[in-house]
């Protein structure tokens, strides 16, 4: 702008900053100024400059509670299984899962056109889960299908232990882990849902995978650590 | 604040060692300042919730790249939710590495932003804004409190887009003269 021309490269350098700072600057011009605060020290310098002196202003921003919703997905995004990252949380793969499932079905039933009963094996998950934890090598994927009212959950990776076993929960927000029975982490589960589980379970239930002592915990609640945890959720 | 700096500090210092009680106290005493700053600059309650989820899981992912003795806490906290902001509402997604987070690291040395929080800098800041003309503070103001771009400053100025960047520039270079002095 020719009313600027009196303007030397270092004051426009530091309005630059300014704008970046400020926000007035539109995306592309945006990611210009970051790359230039990776490589430019003295760029960084005219940010710091800026960035201080109009910290000042941020006493004027109202606190305001957050909705405590905001906490949950938070928490289930970071510490849950399901939501750890790309991978686990693409629907895409979910559905790619479900998809895999249903062409296998899908020969499972040409095969045995000529039977007389409904192949055993189709089954057209309707929820799913990946069990999953921080530090874990174990975890396991869970398919639901309502109609037939099983839950079946393949082991991904994991030990089978000789002096322990694997302990499946499920858990409503808020409510107590209920046993759902030992699992085994080297072979498919087809897990039946009792009907006080059944109940409440749907998309948002919790599954999550102890380790205990062989049989599973005498006492009901979990005693061991938890080694795969996630959410159901609807594909 | 409900909070004292050195607290909010040591705070985000045990996030960066994976300490998810205090993530848990560091989101119950700052979301609050948080959210404000994001239904401020985003003005939408469902869009601003999810921003203020986004700004935490970074602030957790990232809690390493804070250095005591930069900037104050909170403003680190605040920076990372107005870019955040800023980022959504110039319609483009916040990039993987926030190079914000990271400044102080490049740059050891004096930092003045270390009193920015101090009464005496915010007066500071008041008096030289103050010294420009009264729509012109407005202007840096809406841009940095509510995220006015140069449209919308120009729009609610009722001047051209290139004279609103024109008074912007100019006041801005009044302001780091006398920030400065």
């Amino acid at each position: 702008m020719s009313d600027e021309s009196n303007i030397s490269g270092r004051d426009e350098d530091s309005l630059l900053a300014a704008e970046y700072v400020l926000g007035v600057l539109p995306a592309a011009e945006r990611d210009g100024v970051r790359a230039r605060l990776k490589s430019d020290a003295s760029f960084r310098a005219e940010h710091r400059f800026w960035s201080g002196r109009l910290s000042s202003l941020d006493a004027e921003f109202a606190e305001t509670p957050a909705p405590g919703v905001v906490w949950s997905r938070i928490e289930q995004r970071l510490f849950t299984g399901l939501a750890r990252g790309g991978f686990w949380n693409s629907l895409a793969l979910w559905r790619s899962v479900a998809a895999g499932a249903l062409a296998v079905a899908a020969i499972a039933v040409a095969v045995n056109l000529t039977a007389p009963r409904p192949d055993p094996r189709v089954f057209a998950a309707e929820l799913v889960a990946a069990l999953t934890a921080e530090g874990s090598n174990v975890s396991f994927v869970a398919l639901y299908n309502s109609s037939s009212g099983e839950l079946r959950l393949t082991p991904l990776s994991g030990e089978q232990y000789t002096d322990k076993d694997y302990e499946l929960w499920a858990i409503e927000d808020g409510g107590p882990a209920k046993s759902m029975g030992v699992i085994a982490a080297n072979a498919r589960n087809d897990v039946p849902i009792a009907q006080d589980i059944l109940i409440d379970f749907g998309e948002g239930t919790t599954l999550a995978v102890t380790l205990e002592q062989k049989g599973g915990s005498p006492t009901g609640v979990a005693q061991g650590p938890i080694v795969a945890v996630g959410k159901a959720t609807q594909i | 604040m409900g909070a004292s700096t050195a607290e909010i500090a040591d705070l985000i210092a045990r996030c960066a060692l994976r300490d998810r009680q205090a993530f848990r106290d560091l989101y119950s005493r700052t979301s609050a300042k948080l959210f404000g700053v994001t239904l401020r600059i985003l003005r939408d309650r469902s869009e601003a919730e999810e921003a203020l989820q986004e700004v935490y899981v970074k602030i957790w992912q990232r809690a390493d790249r804070y250095v005591p003795g930069g900037y104050s806490p909170i403003s680190w906290l605040v920076a990372v939710a107005r870019n955040h902001s800023l980022d959504v509402l110039r319609a483009r997604k916040p990039l993987s590495e926030d190079i914000d987070m990271a400044l102080d690291v490049a740059d050891a040395g004096p930092t003045p932003e270390k009193a920015a929080v101090d009464s005496g800098e915010r007066a500071r800041i008041d008096n030289c804004l103050g010294q420009l003309d009264t729509e012109k503070a407005d202007a840096v103001r809406g841009a940095y409190l509510d995220g006015f771009s140069y449209e919308e400053l120009a729009e609610r100025h009722a001047v051209p887009l290139n004279t609103m960047r024109t008074w912007l520039r100019r006041s801005l270079m009044k302001l780091r003269e006398c920030l400065t002095a």
